[in-house]
Parts: C-alpha cells; sequence; structure tokens
C-alpha cells in the first residue's frame, strides 16, 4: 500500500487500517534502534526543520533523533513567545524556512491550530504537528497507542481511563482519539474544574469517582498536573489533588492495570513514586517508542513509499 | 427629481398596497402613488424589486481616529452604503475613544464629509473606558451622541451602570450594553462547550452574557431607564429579555448577522480559520435556533452587523493569536436574507425588513427615529432589494479598507441593489448604477 499522508496535523486524517499498518512500521524502527549500528539512510539530502515556539525536552529531543537515525539533515529553529512578538510572523519565518529549502517542518506552538495554520501557508513542505496549544499531539498519541500495543496486542475492546487535567490537555485530546480509532473505549475522571464541558464531543465518558473510572480499566494513562492550576484556583492545592486523584499505591490496587504518562511526571502529584516506578509502568516504555514513532512516521511521509 | 417606477413598497412596518410609483425631490420623498413621467424626471424601474426606508445599523466600528490603516469613518461610510445602509452608529472603541462632546463632533463633522451613508456616534458611557468616572453624558447627547456605550467592554461595575442609567434618562439617549461578565469569559477565545471542548480553547459561556443582562434588567426595572443590549448571542440570555419585555420593562436588543447565519462548528471545521473568532464567539446550533425564534417572536429588536474591520496581517495570524472581528457590512443584508431563504422562510420577510428599519430607528434618539419610515415629506434615504439577486461575495470590491469576512466566495440571494442617501443615488464609483 502507498501512503497517502504527506504530513501530520491530526490523526482525524487517519483510518484504521493506516494506523495499523503504521504501528507494524513502528515495530520495524524499534528493533532497528536495537542494533549496533542505528543509522539507516531512508532520508539522506532531506532538510528537516524543528520550529518549536515552545519550550520542549523530550518531544524535540525524539524528533531529533528520529531524524538524526534516519539521516536527515537537521535544523533546530527555537522562537519563543508568540509569532507576532518577534516582530516576524510565524508566515515569514515559515516562508524564510521553505525558500531555504525545507523539506519538513517539525512544529510546536502554544497557540490551537498552529499547525493548521503553518500547513495552510507552505505549498511544498511537509508538515509535522508536535503540539498545538491544547489542542492536539498526534505524535504522543502514536507513541502512547505504540506502547500499549506492544504489550496488550489489540486494543479491540480494552477500556482505558484518563485521569487529570483533560481540559488543558493535547495530550488527552489526540489520546481519546488514538485509542478510540483501534477500537478501545476511554472514560475521563478528574476535578470537574479540569474538564471540558462536552466530553461527549472528543469521544470519551465522564465518570467523577476515580475509584470507579479505572476499576475496569486496562489502561490508567495521568495527565501532568501544572502548578497554575492551583494559582488559577482550580484546584485547591497539589496535595489535595494527590489525595482525591493521584495515583497512589491504595487506588492502584495489585492488579493488572498498566500505567501510563506523557511525562515529564510530577511525584506525589498526579502519581506516587510507588506506582510510577511499579512493575505495570509503561512510563519508559513510551519514551522509547517515541523515537521509534516518530521514525516511522517521517520515512512514510517522506521516505520513498508515498505516491 | 427622481421617479421610481412600480416600486414593491415596504414602509418600515409594512408593505403598501399594489407596486407604486415614489417621486423624490432634493432629499426628501416627494409624493408616493400613480405619478405621471415628466421629462425633467429621472426614471428607474423597480419593478419586482422593493423599496424600503433606508436600512440602519446601529453597531459598527470604523477605527477612527486611531486606527485609520483598518477603516475610517469615509472608507466605513462607503462601505455601508454600498452595503445598503444609509445611517451607521459608530462605536467609541477609538484611540482616543469617543468620550468628550469634541469627539463626538469630530465623528459628525468627518461623517457629514462623506459620500457614504450617515453617521451617528455612540459615545463613552465611562471616561476611557475605564468604568470608573462617568464622561460627560449630558453634554455629548446634546453634540449628537446616539448610545452611550462602552462597547468592547461592558460597564464594568453595578453601581457605575445604576448611576449611569438614572443619568443619562433625561438625555434621550440609551445606554447600550456589551454584555459581558469579564471574570467568565477571561482569556476567552470561543464558545464554551463543543468549540472549547474540541480545540481545548478557553470557553466563554452564555452564562457570561446571562449574568451581565440579568444585572441589566434588574437595574432597569429599579431605574426605569431604558437599556439596550448588544449582540445578544445566547438562548439564556435572550429569553431573559424576552420575560423582562414581558413584564413591560423597557429593555431592547439586537443581533448581528454572523450570529444567525454561522455557529460554533465553523470554527472547528474550517479548522481555525481566524476569520471565525469573533467576540461574543460562535455559539452552539441551539443558539441560533433561539435567536431566529427571538426574531419571530419580536424579542429582537434589530439586526446589526457589529462590523469589526482589521487589517489582513492582522488578522492573519493563528486562531488563538487574532484579534476579535467579522467584516461584513457589505455582504450582511445578503447573509440574513440568503439565511433565511435557506431557513424555509422561518419568518415573514416584514419582520425581517423591520429589522434592518423602523426596529434599529426606534431605539435612535426622537430626532432620528423618522428615518425608520417611509412615506411623503419624509427623508429620502431609501434602500432597494432585490430578493432575486445571486451574487458571490467579492471582496476585492469591497469599500471596506477589510477583508475579514467569513462569506467570501460564497454565493449569497436577495441583496440591496441600491441605495439612495437624502434623495442621492449612491455610486460606487466603478460607472453605472446597476
Amino acid at each position: 500500500m502507498k501512503w497517502r499522508h504527506k504530513g501530520l496535523i491530526d490523526l482525524d486524517e487517519w483510518n484504521r487500517e493506516e494506523l495499523d499498518i503504521f504501528l507494524q512500521q513502528a515495530d520495524y524502527m524499534e528493533e532497528l534502534l536495537g542494533r549496533p549500528i542505528k543509522k539507516v539512510p531512508a532520508l539522506r539530502g532531506k532538510m528537516i526543520v524543528n520550529f518549536f515556539y515552545e519550550p520542549s525536552t523530550r518531544t524535540k529531543v525524539s524528533f531529533e533523533l528520529a531524524e538524526k537515525m534516519l539521516s536527515a539533515d537537521v535544523v533546530n529553529w527555537s522562537a519563543s513567545g508568540s509569532s507576532v512578538s518577534k516582530g516576524e510572523t510565524m508566515k515569514d519565518t515559515a516562508w524564510t524556512l521553505e525558500a531555504m529549502g525545507a523539506d519538513a517542518v517539525v512544529i510546536r506552538h502554544g497557540a490551537v491550530g498552529a499547525a493548521d495554520y503553518l500547513s495552510k501557508k507552505l505549498t511544498r513542505a511537509s508538515v509535522f504537528n508536535a503540539g498545538d496549544g491544547t489542542h492536539r499531539h498526534p505524535t504522543q498519541a502514536l507513541l502512547d497507542l505504540h506502547s500499549a500495543w506492544k504489550k496488550l496486542g489489540k486494543l479491540d475492546g480494552k477500556k482505558v481511563a484518563i485521569v487529570g487535567d483533560v481540559l488543558h490537555s493535547r495530550v488527552a485530546r489526540s489520546g481519546i482519539k488514538a485509542f478510540s480509532k483501534m477500537g478501545a473505549s476511554v472514560t475521563v475522571s478528574g476535578p470537574e474544574t479540569l474538564m471540558p464541558k462536552d466530553i461527549q464531543s472528543l469521544g470519551a465518558s465522564f465518570v467523577s469517582d476515580t475509584k470507579k473510572a479505572i476499576e475496569e480499566a486496562d489502561i490508567l494513562y495521568l495527565l501532568r498536573i501544572q502548578g497554575e492550576r492551583q494559582e488559577e484556583g482550580l484546584i485547591p492545592s497539589l496535595d489535595e489533588y494527590h489525595l482525591r486523584y493521584g495515583a497512589t499505591p491504595e487506588l492502584v490496587k495489585e492488579g493488572k492495570v498498566l500505567i501510563m504518562h506523557p511525562g515529564p511526571i510530577n511525584r506525589r502529584v498526579e502519581i506516587a513514586s510507588e506506582v510510577a516506578d511499579g512493575d505495570n509502568s509503561l512510563i519508559l516504555d513510551q519514551v522509547k517508542s517515541g523515537v521509534a514513532v516518530r521514525m516511522a512516521l517521517l520515512y512514510l511521509c517522506l521516505g520513498g513509499v508515498r505516491a | 427629481m427622481i421617479l421610481l417606477k412600480k416600486a414593491t413598497i415596504f414602509d418600515g412596518k409594512s408593505f403598501m398596497e399594489n407596486p407604486q410609483d415614489v417621486l423624490l425631490s432634493g432629499d426628501r420623498i416627494e409624493k408616493i402613488g400613480n405619478i405621471q413621467e415628466k421629462e425633467e424626471m429621472q426614471v428607474i424601474d423597480l419593478e419586482g424589486r422593493i423599496l424600503c426606508p433606508g436600512f440602519i445599523d446601529i453597531h459598527v466600528h470604523f477605527r477612527d481616529p486611531g486606527y485609520e490603516w483598518r477603516e475610517d469613518i469615509t472608507s466605513g461610510s462607503m462601505a455601508a452604503a454600498a452595503g445598503g445602509y444609509t445611517t451607521v452608529v459608530v462605536m467609541p472603541n477609538t484611540e482616543p475613544p469617543l468620550d468628550t462632546p469634541s469627539c463626538v463632533e469630530f465623528v459628525l463633522w468627518k461623517g457629514e464629509r462623506t459620500r457614504g451613508a450617515r453617521v451617528l456616534p455612540a459615545a463613552c458611557v465611562t471616561k476611557g473606558r475605564k468604568g470608573l468616572q462617568m464622561a460627560e453624558l449630558g453634554k455629548m447627547a446634546d453634540a449628537g451622541a446616539v448610545f452611550f456605550t462602552d462597547d468592547g467592554f461592558p460597564v464594568e461595575t453595578s453601581g457605575m451602570m445604576r448611576k449611569a442609567l438614572l443619568y443619562s434618562k433625561d438625555t434621550g439617549v440609551r445606554i447600550m450594553e456589551h454584555p459581558e461578565e469579564k471574570s467568565l469569559t477571561l482569556k476567552g477565545q470561543v464558545n464554551e462547550g463543543l468549540a472549547s471542548s474540541v480545540s481545548g480553547l478557553k470557553g466563554m459561556p452564555a452564562s457570561a452574557e446571562y449574568i451581565d443582562i440579568a444585572r441589566g434588567i434588574a437595574l432597569a426595572r429599579e431605574t426605569g431607564s431604558q437599556i439596550h443590549f448588544t449582540h445578544v448571542s445566547t438562548e439564556i440570555a435572550m429569553k431573559a429579555i424576552k420575560q423582562a419585555k414581558e413584564e413591560g420593562l423597557p429593555v431592547t436588543c439586537d443581533v448581528t448577522a454572523h450570529h444567525l447565519s454561522l455557529d460554533e462548528n465553523h470554527v472547528l471545521v474550517s479548522k481555525f480559520d481566524s476569520v471565525y473568532k469573533v467576540n461574543p464567539p460562535l455559539r452552539s446550533r441551539e443558539d441560533v435556533r433561539y435567536l431566529w425564534e427571538a426574531v419571530k417572536d419580536g424579542t429582537v429588536d434589530a439586526i446589526i452587523t457589529d462590523h469589526a474591520p482589521w487589517h489582513r496581517d492582522e488578522k492573519d495570524l493563528p486562531f488563538q493569536e487574532a484579534p476579535f472581528g467579522i467584516a461584513s457590512l457589505e455582504c450582511s443584508v445578503a447573509v440574513v436574507f440568503d439565511t433565511w431563504l435557506k431557513l424555509g422562510k422561518p419568518v415573514c420577510v416584514e419582520r425581517i425588513l423591520s429589522l434592518f428599519t423602523s426596529g434599529p430607528a426606534s431605539i435612535l434618539p426622537e430626532k432620528w427615529q423618522e428615518l425608520g419610515t417611509l412615506k411623503e415629506k419624509g427623508m429620502a434615504d431609501l434602500t432597494v432589494l432585490d430578493p432575486d439577486t445571486s451574487q458571490a461575495v467579492d471582496t476585492s470590491r469591497w469599500q471596506s479598507r477589510a477583508r475579514n469576512c467569513p462569506w467570501e466566495n460564497e454565493i449569497l440571494s436577495g441583496w440591496p441593489v441600491m441605495t439612495f442617501l437624502k434623495g442621492v443615488p449612491f455610486d460606487r464609483g466603478e460607472g453605472s448604477l446597476e
């Protein structure tokens, strides 16, 4: 099958069959990463710009490693603040990068719709969304799928409970979509001040009792709680959050539920160390999947198999 | 003298029987009836078209003084005339804000020097729109202000609103409130509901509009003063106004053309095109449905554009960074009629026409209320509507400086085809009138 996508803005554009093919491809990439000599020449001569408007460590490093493993030429372009604060608009920066010959732009930006906007402005280069504000983070969702799929095999009929700050989470928005596409059902839980008004529209259901939400779950996916939520008055304190919604050993009784988290984790806030470091934790598997998944993505979209 | 032949005449409230002729002389309507053509008359055949009192938009932003690159009083008033309006009310959120009598006089002075629509100023309720000190409402009313509003912002405190309502009572000028409880809309970007949930953008809940309107209603009840709520966009707020009207309180309201025709799904389907970013935000489908209900049952007094022009470069940004506002003066009438047609004509056409004419006129100070009528010896401000004209929105031909228009290239039906300003046909400067 020929891969029809040139880039990735949103997983909406992908169907189930493509996700299956993709996961296989990611597995192959992960196998490559285990070899003594990891580098392959698949994207030799391609120029990829990592265009990061927001601070990011793991996503950026993970993309960069993936690009280098595939032998692409990599340019890191960092900017801070909004696309207007630096005096040059995002559109002009994008056109500049394209004029320099970039084949692909990986963009992380604090504004919702930034990747959509960029892809409307670029005529030739591929765009990969590495997170647009609170909206989407499709490569995170792909790596989550890959880790879960490797552990559980088929995801059809599996139950995923996402707990935490769904309201502000691009990880949750993309994750719900991805897990649902693979046939899993998603429940969300957490304080209602951190829940979007219309959760159904995201394809998940809400259970206010966190204990109940994870009772039947195969996967407990925890979201990072930012300290500023306390300042905004959305939660009274991080300690209270930990007691009521955190993944403590009391909440996560010895069982089969797998623990996932996009990182970086806040110990003793959304997750207790016993749980984070326990046998059922997939947190480091996720990191490993991150590189493989991004390699698969770049390879399929920019490599030779595309029509 | 201009003779308009065989026009279907709408007089502001209802249709006159049978098509008739209308003779214009100077800035007045000389005669209505069966009129013999004479050599000195310029004759225009209006068969099949609807002749109305000139359309009035009581809520536009012309950015003048201060931000003339977005729009100025001249370009804005030309845009209004091209869009079928003969009178517009400009909002005072300029730089400086229109908060002194001389600012009010400046707008009138500049407005009188354009070929476009009549420009009437709304003045600030508070100095600098800061909500702290009352502006000189009496002097500004005398200078010609037709509303008091801090539009863009609500009048911040209930205390100030109450004082302003009481103080302005004897000026004959109404307070127009931009209903928004700011603590509920802080950093808000889209409607709280589907759009906020899907995007994660901060939502602006319906309760923010409702709470401000409930406050205004309570104060109107207590003070006996008139209050006008502008760009009402939610079902819950509109229902509160309906109830207040049933109670006999002196409250009025308007809705925008875009809130009658677009909903929050447009934000999502367009993949966050900033052209759909507006405040109040595009609401739910249910809200849009209810606004039409309110048009039908008489709760709504006027349709407005809230024309908010931006320079292309200022609006061409990712959604979250772009400013709020839709520019629509030159297509809003067609937007409303086209939506009305697509919905299967949910209300009678007289009702829609009145919301562009007698409805808004009745909210203006007394001296302007005749603008909502079409009668012998009345002002020859006239709008000709052709229900059968279908054409695409083409912003490249706009008189307005702005292009931030969601309907670009869309084919709409029901356009204003001629505008008479004080008896003079408006010429967009492209040769023939038709």
